[in-house]
């Protein structure tokens, strides 16, 4: 292997622009909620539409991650008392979030194509 | 729902807030309110705080896995010294011709000196693959480290009722502290020294991370 390889290897490994499927899943339920995308309903869209009950703190966990990864952006609204005077915090997928997760459509979609049927039991 | 139902549990908040390492703990802290105004139990609450808690630090763990791998390379250096370390680099030195207080610090320190640096091999390989190295990074945590050992190699003069003698052995004494407990306070003197010496601040991007 040539050293450039490698640190060209090194360098994919440290971008880290893939989406895990937990992170999908928020991203997608961020999408779904529009511009009322916040910890609360995203943990009952999870619920509701995907049948995963995910604590809020994964949530929020996942949302920092990406975050960090620039595929979410996100605002702060009003306290409210209900909350006990805290703000809520909207989440908005940014662009870069939205290829994201075109490309692992793409990609699950292709790779879902040459699968045959799973043993025990069809597809 | 009684009113004592719909209060948050104050521990709980408090876990939360100063427990929980996250950038987004106060809207958190107001969605598992909200959760909670809307029915769920403070038993829920407070299954939610641990879990919140215990996924924040599992993230900066993550984040911070350069650090420790440097802690681990470190302590390990310094446990395996007196079996195969730089025993002999006092006398390299030539320790015993150099004026006090100079000839006693180096006969102390110069071997931990040498396993600092030999920690610090790993750090700046783990600093590379994040892409945030740099030298400055490296002289500040190897002084840090090296100001925390000295400090605790110093204390036990400061505070001899650490030592105690060994039965049968009146030249020698040994740490009171259990060996384990050492080598936790060990390897939290290298990751304490990372953690300030190499600073993790917000990236351009918004990333919680190591800067460059």
């Amino acid at each position: 292997m040539r050293s450039c390889d490698f640190f060209n290897m090194v360098d994919e490994m440290t971008q880290r622009n893939y989406l895990g499927e937990m992170e999908l899943m928020v991203l997608l339920a961020i999408v779904r909620l529009g511009d009322y995308a916040y910890g609360v309903p995203i943990s009952k869209e999870l619920l509701l539409i995907a049948r995963r009950e995910v604590s809020i703190g994964s949530i929020y966990a996942a949302l920092e991650r990406l975050e960090g990864k620039g595929f979410v952006s996100s605002s702060l609204g009003e306290p409210t008392p209900q909350r006990g005077g805290r703000a809520k915090r909207y989440f908005r997928v940014s662009p870069r979030g939205l290829r994201a997760i075109r490309t692992t459509r793409v990609a699950l979609t292709g790779l879902w194509k040459g699968v045959p049927a799973l043993k025990g039991g069809s597809l | 729902m009684t009113s004592r139902e719909a209060n948050p549990p104050r521990l709980a908040i408090w876990c939360l807030r100063h427990l929980c390492p996250g950038t987004h703990n106060e809207a958190l802290t107001g969605d598992l309110i909200e959760r909670l105004e809307e029915g769920a139990s403070r038993s829920w609450f407070w299954r939610q705080v641990f879990v919140a808690c215990t996924t924040g630090v599992w993230n900066e763990i993550r984040c911070r896995w350069v650090f420790l791998c440097y802690a681990a390379a470190g302590t390990v250096a310094v446990c395996l010294a007196p079996v195969h370390g730089p025993t002999r680099v006092p006398m390299w030195l030539h320790w015993s011709d150099l004026p006090w207080p100079l000839s006693q610090f180096v006969f102390e320190l110069s071997s931990p000196v040498i396993l600092t640096l030999a920690g610090l091999c790993v750090l700046a390989g783990g600093l590379a693959i994040e892409q945030s190295f740099r030298l400055a990074y490296l002289l500040r945590t190897w002084i840090i480290n090296f100001a925390l050992i000295a400090i605790g190699h110093y204390s036990i003069d400061a505070f001899p009722w650490l030592l105690r003698p060994i039965p049968g052995d009146p030249y020698h004494k040994v740490l009171v502290i259990p060996p384990a407990a050492q080598v936790l306070l060990l390897f939290s003197a290298f990751l304490v020294a990372a953690w300030l010496g190499c600073p993790m601040t917000k990236r351009a991007d918004g990333a919680q991370g190591l800067t460059a």
